[in-house]
């Protein structure tokens, strides 16, 4: 154990530090410089399936044809949401079919009272939009949407987003 | 002079360097340079942030005002860039063994991060595009608060 000791002491190893000292300042100003965090960021989670043709409840021509079937057609249980934007892009108008809507809140106290209703089983539910509706508008009417429940305790998140043809705004 | 000379002990401020860059190493998050952090996202108040552990393949798509889409700040033509990751969506769940065909739905959630005052038509272009390759599955991201 002596001649260790003894070995150690004439040895003596002194380390350069400063080279690693360099070497970690510079690695710490690379992540100071590229740290950047990130905002918290939300999301509404949809399914956008493309819209399937809506077929007239008194187009019983096409609605009788199938004889092996008792089920509905698809798309003829479809619920239309009209959105109609202004000249700054704000909501200005809203419909459900073909009935106006004063208001967000009178669209989700009517779109409660249609999905509680267990006899309105919706194939599928449409969004048409104007042309020039902002984004964050839009987002309050899915908003709305996606706060509601189905007759199957699953919530709304299956929508379809039509753009209102020109002359509608 | 010489009687003074003496070495400085580096090893506590290396010690304090390490920690420090331990720090950011752990904090570092690459996923935010596909963000666009110039975009104003909508405020949504029931959006909440979702953490899908990697298991979920994700497209994200940043569409400014004018409906340009931007992939690591580089502007992209719509069409062809979500046909191209629709093949690579396609490959990679082909990969894992899923049977998936030119037209069934894909794995992949589109991710829009869009600019609040986007015109809905040309987000609806984005859409659309998604749609037609066969994208089914969204997030629309938005934030649950107003940022000052």
């Amino acid at each position: 154990m002596s001649r260790l000791r003894k070995k150690r002491a004439h040895g003596d190893v002194e380390l350069n530090l400063a080279a690693m000292l360099d070497m970690a300042f510079q690695l710490l100003t690379f992540f100071i410089l590229t740290f950047k965090p990130a905002p918290v960021e939300g999301q509404v989670n949809l399914r956008l399936p493309p819209p399937a043709p809506i077929q007239s409840a008194n187009a019983t021509k096409d609605l009788g044809s199938d004889t092996s079937t008792n089920e509905l057609p698809k798309g003829v249980k479809t619920l239309t949401i009209t959105i109609f934007p202004n000249e700054r892009g704000d909501l200005a108008a809203l419909g459900i079919g073909e009935a106006p809507v004063s208001s967000l809140a009178a669209l989700e106290s009517k779109l409660k009272t249609i999905f509680s209703d267990p006899s309105n089983p919706f194939d599928q539910v449409i969004l048409q939009v104007g042309k020039s509706l902002r984004y964050d508008e839009l987002m309050r009417v899915v908003e709305v949407c996606t706060r509601q429940t189905l007759p199957d305790g699953h919530p709304l998140s299956k929508l379809s987003l039509v753009e209102l043809p020109d002359g509608s705004k | 002079m010489e009687s003074t000379e003496g070495t400085p002990n580096l090893t506590p401020i290396l010690d304090m360097v390490f920690q420090l860059i331990t720090f950011f190493m752990l904090v570092i998050n690459f996923k935010s340079a596909s963000m666009d952090l110039t975009l104003r996202l909508p405020v949504v108040g029931s959006a909440r942030p979702v953490d899908h552990q990697g298991e979920v393949d994700l497209l994200v798509l940043n569409i400014n005002d004018k409906g340009d889409l931007n992939v690591y700040g580089i502007k992209k033509n719509i069409e062809e860039y979500i046909a191209g990751e629709a093949m690579t969506s396609r490959l990679t769940a082909r990969r894992k063994g899923a049977k998936i065909e030119p037209g069934d739905e894909l794995p992949t959630t589109v991710v829009i991060r869009a600019d609040r005052s986007t015109p809905f038509y040309l987000l609806n272009r984005v859409i659309l595009a998604c749609q037609q390759n066969g994208f089914r599955n969204f997030a629309l991201k938005a934030m649950n608060k107003e940022q000052s």
